[in-house]
């Protein structure tokens, strides 16, 4: 009994002991790496990815996948900087709608989710597997961007909404800040509401939770809707660090969030998995990246040596299940 | 309705009128149109850039085979004498020009063969021309001069746009695939990965030649 107990402990924290490895033997091959600098570098270039991978890990916690998010992360952003920009100009009434940052945020959130709900009410109500719905919104969202910002980057958007991608508070990044309120808000829901439960059940046998009495179409409609939001805060860090919206802003970046999510331990089926164990897999991804450009490695095998860990924390998790 | 619901409701009104009060402004579009002269006029800047001082840069750019070739002899030498770059890092930005045989044109762009001692292929945007190559490789902005990188990535953009605006829309319809043409362009290239094979030419004009 004492075994199995240690056995699951050892497994709960897997995640964090291969980011610590991974930090040891970078301290080792590179000088470079350990220092405050490159830690909070890591962690701000990490912020975005922690974001849009945790609406992720909620939406796989359904046993869902969503591939729209690189996409409803540029459309966001393009929206919040050609909000704050441009404003809404009224010719007839000689009227300017013009947005502050606050408004830019809360539209390009409201987006997101709008985006995101769209997604579950496509699933739940037609039936569309959640591949295919997520795919489709992908281009859709693409789509949209390139009308939206006519192909060009939307730039020049001021020292104040730079300070949101490239500012510090208490020696900080403010999108570190950022992303933790994000997990905070994530973590909060999986384990002290309703909703959360509801994620669980619904990932861990949906036909058991429809029998329960759980309205499947809403918790997905919400869990979606929640990702997409995610994604556009994700799209506005974006956005506010490189002072321009790019149309192309986001691309594949849904692939690196369902990585942070499998390697975190969520098991693709659903029903199993932690928001922290979500952010450990992004650290992780995170830290590999700038390992790997500290130790000078080509971004082909960068490429290689990424794809082989998703693998390797896939395996683990099916050889966990057999177990 | 009981009292508990009329307090969460109400609370939730304040709220989405606060936040809506400080998300949005209303002014005159007359008054906006009007404060926005004051700026930075980067459509100007990039007209007269492009217009007086661009033309002398283009007439003495490296022709693009020797840039090759000089990258190939001593890579560090050659992006001393040859490239530009306002901003530090791998990237650098040079004026090249050439005379290419069209291979094929594509909605985004033309394939093209590089007439030289040693023919190499390269690429000339003709769809998406984005990023700094042009006001980079120009070597005509100093960084030293402008308050805010807002401002120099407006000249980036303004110049872009004639680009897309101007020079492609002219260059177009006489092009044909076999077709010779002369060509001066920027191009970015990275010190640390130097992929000269299907490089990248942003325009700056395209001539067709008998």
């Amino acid at each position: 009994m004492a075994a199995i107990h240690y056995k699951q402990r050892i497994k709960s924290l897997q995640s964090l002991i291969a980011l610590l490895l991974l930090c040891i033997v970078l301290t080792i091959l590179t000088d470079k790496f350990f220092t405050a600098d490159n830690g909070l570098n890591v962690l701000r270039q990490t912020a975005v990815n922690i974001c849009i991978a945790t609406g992720m890990t909620l939406v796989v916690l359904t046993a869902g996948i969503d591939l729209s998010v690189g996409s409803v992360l540029a459309l966001c952003g393009a929206i919040a900087a050609g909000l704050l920009k441009n404003g809404i100009a009224l010719q007839a009434t000689d009227t300017y709608i013009g947005f502050t940052i606050l408004g830019v945020i809360l539209v390009a959130i409201i987006v997101g989710a709008v985006l995101g709900w769209f997604n579950g009410f496509v699933i739940t109500k037609f039936n569309v597997p959640p591949f295919v719905a997520t795919l489709a919104m992908l281009t859709i969202a693409r789509g949209f961007t390139m009308l939206y910002t006519k192909g060009q980057p939307i730039s020049n958007l001021g020292a104040k909404f730079a300070f949101i991608g490239a500012g510090s508070f208490l020696g900080i990044p403010v999108p570190v800040w950022i992303a933790l309120a994000v997990v905070l808000i994530a973590a909060f829901i999986t384990r002290q509401t309703r909703l959360g439960r509801y994620i669980y059940a619904i990932g861990g046998n949906e036909t058991a939770a429809r029998f329960s009495g759980i309205n499947i179409s809403a918790v997905k409609m919400i869990v979606y809707a929640l990702a997409g939001a995610m994604a556009a805060i994700g799209g506005i860090i974006v956005t506010s660090r490189l002072d321009s919206a790019q149309p192309n802003a986001g691309s594949s970046y849904e692939l690196d969030a369902i990585a942070a999510v499998v390697i975190g331990g969520t098991s693709l089926s659903g029903g199993r998995g932690t928001i922290w164990g979500t952010v450990m897999g992004a650290i992780i991804i995170g830290v590999l990246n700038n390992g790997l450009v500290l130790l000078n490695v080509s971004p082909f095998w960068q490429q290689v040596v990424k794809g082989a860990v998703i693998l390797l924390a896939v395996i683990i998790d099916k050889l966990d299940k057999k177990d | 309705m009981p009292m508990k619901k009329i307090l969460k409701y109400g609370l939730l009104v304040v709220i989405v009128a606060l936040l809506g009060y400080n998300s949005v402004y209303i002014k005159k579009l007359s008054d906006v149109n009007a404060s926005k002269g004051a700026q930075f006029n980067a459509a100007g800047f990039a007209a007269q850039l492009w217009n007086e001082k661009l033309p002398a840069k283009s007439d003495s750019a490296v022709a693009i085979s020797v840039l090759k070739g000089a990258i190939d002899d001593d890579a560090g030498a050659a992006f001393d004498k040859y490239t530009n770059a306002l901003a530090i890092g791998n990237y650098r930005y040079a004026l090249v020009k050439g005379i290419a045989v069209i291979d094929a044109i594509t909605a985004d762009d033309l394939k093209i063969t590089i007439q030289s001692a040693a023919p190499f292929k390269a690429t000339v945007a003709m769809e998406f021309i984005y990023g700094n190559a042009l006001r980079d490789a120009s070597g005509l902005v100093n960084l030293q001069e402008f308050p805010n990188t807002s401002d120099l990535n407006s000249i980036s953009e303004e110049l872009n746009k004639i680009v897309r605006q101007k020079i492609i829309p002219a260059a177009r319809p006489m092009l044909k695939p076999g077709a010779k043409i002369e060509f001066t362009g920027a191009v970015e290239l990275n010190k640390e990965h130097i992929h000269f094979d299907d490089v990248e030419i942003i325009p700056i004009s395209i001539k067709p030649v008998s």
